[in-house]
């Protein structure tokens, strides 16, 4: 009996080890892996989104924050301007003083346009962080997400692109924007 | 037999719930609902979808002229009768001298487009007579175009409207306030370089052909130059005057709400660069909202008299300002819009003392289609009903009347909810695969004249409904019985 016990407790232990094997090799072979947590802001106008945390070697310890935002006054315009990312992103959750680095680029998320814009700023705990920021509409509704870490914006907006564009987060888009 | 017995219960369950169900939604043909309010006349407006009516007195005429939202994704640009050409919404110009056969005199086009990007949703009057500087043999009427402008026209003769001044260049515009009595207007504008859509430029329109503007003003942090977070767009503000010396501005639409309460001769004569400093010098105090609710409109109802307080050595009248949210997602996919009272007497410590809506329940309105919530309030302060009756518009639940002699407890005392028309545009939301429509009266703003009619238009292009009171919402007024 106590031997079989031991087998087990064998068999379990090497089946943990060939799995976080197996899953550092995916995550080295096929990018980041997020890692969904807690939306880490307090209630505001707007319904709670989705947070996620950026875990492997190459994320830098990059969060990205994503919600929808319905009913969005410039329906016809949509997210033409940077002014409108300032406006319309999430960033001011993480804190209200930020700088913008430069002139934001459009950007395509799916059938939805908009503008990306990276920003500078100080968490209240005094570390510097820069923060890809992206919104994007669909007719009268928004999808903003923010990613912050350690990363450069620019890869950090990269990897918050490449994630958003998964086929879970692409369908979670859809029923978020449509109320569902 | 209970076999029977629970079949029939059944049946009865079911015929009631179908029954209930039927109730939910409007029907073409059915009668309007109503409660102390009757319809006087009506007009379809065209077709068009109307924000702000404004009612003036002209002579021995009174005017109506009503502002538009741009056309539908159907409909952009709708046929006017009187000329055969399709038209972009604009103004529309109507004798209302006998309300109930209102006599659409003009339509004025306005800037090509889709629902807010086009049209010319804000209109406001004034006589040459009360402007320092007008021609006192003219009228002028300051309306939005679109987003891109605003333009004064002399509508001494409504029916042919010449265009005075246009202020272009804007990337949007909305609800302006003008004082007839000295020619301050408060543009709600989008000046190209600041940082947020909807700003207030403060121009000087004593003479309506040589506008010159003051200054620009908004939160700080909207200005141009600033960073980090950009404070609530402006919606609209309200001024009393010289006399009482305060604009109550309005931010936000249906989320983040501010009322900021401003010291007007310091607005006007502060030092004119928007810098932090410059902006926050007018400012007395402002009153923050919760995150779920805008400001929409900000109505000033200065020194109350509240029978509660009668016998109290102090604080018998109170300084009122109602903050009308703006609903603007269809079967309440958001959190409620609705009306507040806000007690300003201690101006830099202002409280929310009251609040109205429409109980969803009376008439089962988040099922109806369309937008359920407040959307704004009459604006004019004539006697008739000024700090007695107010008027909210409601959007499917039509337009309210609300008893605010004692604003710690309003209370409603009439509505019109009125009919459908073949002409009601469908409201949708999305679903899976596709988006479900419904059609639903959609009220969506009120004014009341001086004679104490009221008027209520709607945005889903049913047209153009005058009202007046009847029973204890009469009384209320002290109208005399009708």
């Amino acid at each position: 009996m106590q031997r079989a016990a031991t087998i087990l407790v064998a068999v379990i232990a090497l089946s943990a080890l060939s799995g976080v094997g197996a899953y550092q090799m995916t995550s080295s072979r096929q990018g980041p892996h997020w890692q969904e947590i807690a939306w880490p802001f307090p209630r505001d106008g707007w319904p709670a989104g989705r947070a996620f945390r950026c875990d492997g070697r190459s994320c830098d310890g990059v969060e990205l924050y994503v919600r929808a935002k319905r009913g969005f006054c410039n329906c016809d315009r949509g997210v033409a301007d940077d002014e409108e990312v300032d406006r319309v992103a999430d960033i001011d959750l993480i804190t209200p003083r930020f700088t913008p680095m430069a002139h934001g680029d459009g950007v395509k998320l799916g059938d939805m346009q908009g503008r990306v814009r990276h920003y500078a700023l100080t968490l209240p705990d005094g570390t510097p962080r820069t923060v890809a920021a992206i919104a994007v509409s669909r007719r009268c509704d928004l999808l903003v997400a923010v990613a912050q870490g350690r990363a450069e914006a620019r890869t950090a907006q990269h990897m918050a692109l490449a994630f958003l564009e998964t086929e879970p987060l692409a369908a979670w888009t859809i029923a978020a924007l449509e109320g569902r | 037999m209970i076999g029977r017995v629970q079949l029939a219960a059944c049946l009865v369950v079911l015929a009631c719930s179908s029954g209930a169900f039927a109730q939910k939604q409007q029907v073409i043909g059915a009668p309007p609902e109503a409660m102390n309010m009757r319809l006087t006349g009506f007009n379809d407006l065209q077709g068009r979808s109307a924000y702000q009516p404004t009612i003036h007195r002209q002579g021995d005429r009174w005017i109506a002229y009503i502002g538009h939202h741009g056309g539908t994704e159907d409909v952009p640009a709708p046929v006017n009768p009187l000329t055969g050409q399709a038209e972009p919404n604009g103004t529309s110009i109507v004798d209302v001298t006998d309300p109930a056969r209102p006599k659409y005199l003009r339509h004025l086009p306005g800037q090509p487009g889709k629902y807010e990007s086009g049209g010319a949703q804000m209109v406001r009057v004034c006589d040459g007579r009360s402007l320092p500087k007008g021609d006192p043999n003219a009228v002028y009427m300051l309306r939005t175009f679109g987003g891109e402008a605003h333009e004064i026209w002399n509508v001494a003769d409504p029916a042919n409207p010449v265009l005075i001044t246009r202020l272009s260049g804007l990337k949007d515009t909305h609800k302006n306030w003008w004082e007839c009595d000295t020619g301050i207007a408060y543009l709600v504008s989008g000046a190209p370089d600041w940082r947020t859509r909807r700003m207030t430029q403060v121009y000087d329109l004593s003479d309506p052909a040589q506008p010159r503007k003051i200054r620009d003003f908004g939160l700080p942090g909207q200005e141009p130059g600033s960073t980090g977070a950009v404070p609530t767009e402006l919606h609209g503000p309200i001024s009393t005057g010289p006399a009482g010396n305060r604009v109550y501005f309005g931010y936000g639409t249906n989320k983040g709400g501010i009322l900021q309460i401003v010291d007007r001769e310091k607005l006007l004569s502060g030092a004119k660069e928007p810098t932090p400093e410059n902006l926050r010098y007018p400012e007395i105090a402002r009153l923050p909202m919760s995150a779920f609710n805008g400001a929409h409109t900000t109505f000033p109802m200065l020194d109350m008299p509240i029978a509660e307080f009668a016998e109290d050595k102090d604080g018998k009248l109170r300084d009122i300002v109602m903050i009308v949210d703006e609903a603007i997602l269809n079967e309440c996919t958001e959190a409620r819009q609705m009306v507040w009272f806000a007690d300003v007497t201690t101006e830099t410590r202002p409280m929310m003392i009251s609040s109205f809506t429409v109980p969803e329940a009376s008439g089962q309105f988040c099922q109806r289609g369309g937008r359920f919530g407040a959307h704004s309030s009459n604006e004019s302060m004539a006697p008739v009903y000024y700090k007695k009756l107010v008027f909210i518009a409601f959007f499917n639940a039509g337009v309210r009347v609300l008893d605010i002699r004692d604003p710690y407890h309003p209370k409603e005392v009439g509505y019109f909810i009125p009919a459908i028309t073949p002409a009601t545009d469908k409201r949708c939301i999305p679903v899976e695969g596709g988006e479900r429509c419904k059609v639903a009266i959609q009220t969506n703003n009120v004014e009341t004249d001086d004679r104490g009619y009221i008027y209520i238009v709607d945005r889903a292009n049913t047209g153009m409904h005058i009202l007046e009171l009847t029973g204890a919402a009469r009384a209320a007024a002290g109208l005399p019985r009708s």
